[in-house]
């Protein structure tokens, strides 16, 4: 778990980070297993060295989905609102994927707090693997 | 595929468990039913991008790609989730699909690339919209960029 927040005390630069050291292919199994995204290029690597690349790669919604425990661990699933992200590297077997997320707007709606987090996802080589952002503002249940 | 009766993405607790697992994902919420309950959650709540699994309960498994679509050369370009609030287990949602857009850009390496962009509206038993996702895949003709 990353260190959590109140809303309340959120002030723009605040940020996260953590590591997952070593991904493997079993990982990507796993989240093909609870997700439902069965592709063949990200567990068959007959298929992914068909396809011309080196062996096969992470599932783009196995690393958002990693990267989505910023806003949501810091600040509690239920209060985040929006989460998008553009993928735009590869994951691949043996890498350290490191998330992070900056608060970039603490603003009003309604009289809500709401919070903007600039999120990005890189591998062990420094490159980008996602582009995101999220929205966090308190959500009660009813 | 076997249809799922009654038809819809049923929001359960033992799927968010092993979906928050496979992501490293220990917050409480996910996994911890009296906790979830202490802090006034009628269950365990979801995962940011846990309506990813819908395609478990689709009949056509999820891929909503037109004819032709080459799952060698198909990229991930982005994906969007917005929530009018979190799924709590016990959800049963109704996945209803919007327009799919497409067009098409040069490649940086030569070639086309097609993107093909489609949203879809997830609602509860009572009619109101949980989660909104949209998703963009990126068919790259042949030459796979990174």
């Amino acid at each position: 778990m990353i260190e959590q927040q109140e809303i309340a005390t959120a002030r723009v630069g605040d940020r996260r980070e953590f590591s997952v050291p070593d991904v493997n292919r079993s990982h990507f199994v796993q989240y093909a297993g609870a997700g439902g995204d069965f592709n063949p290029i990200h567990h068959d690597q007959n298929f992914a060295v068909g396809a011309g690349l080196p062996t096969v790669f992470g599932m783009g919604m196995f690393t958002a989905g990693v990267l989505a425990r910023v806003p949501s661990q810091w600040f509690g699933p239920q209060n985040v609102a929006r989460f998008a992200v553009r993928f735009t590297s590869r994951l691949w077997p043996g890498d350290t994927l490191t998330c992070r997320g900056t608060i970039a707007r603490v603003y009003d709606v309604d009289g809500l707090t709401h919070i903007d987090i600039i999120l990005e996802a890189l591998s062990q080589k420094g490159e980008t693997l996602i582009e995101g952002e999220a929205t966090v503002r308190p959500w009660q249940p009813s | 595929m076997a249809a799922i009766r009654p038809e819809g993405f049923p929001v359960e607790r033992g799927k968010i468990h092993e979906f928050a697992n496979s992501l490293f994902d220990d917050h409480p919420l996910h996994h911890d039913l009296p906790l979830a309950n202490a802090a006034g959650f009628r269950s365990v709540v979801a995962p940011i991008t846990y309506a990813s699994a819908a395609s478990f309960f689709a009949e056509d498994g999820g891929m909503r790609l037109p004819e032709g679509v080459d799952l060698r050369f198909v990229l991930h370009g982005g994906q969007e989730f917005v929530f009018e609030r979190p799924l709590i287990a016990g959800d049963l949602l109704t996945p209803t699909p919007g327009e799919l857009r497409t067009y098409e850009k040069a490649g940086r390496r030569g070639g086309t690339m097609k993107f093909i962009e489609t949203e879809t509206v997830y609602q509860d038993e009572a009619g109101e919209v949980v989660v909104r996702v949209r998703s963009t895949i990126i068919q790259t003709g042949g030459v796979v960029e990174g």
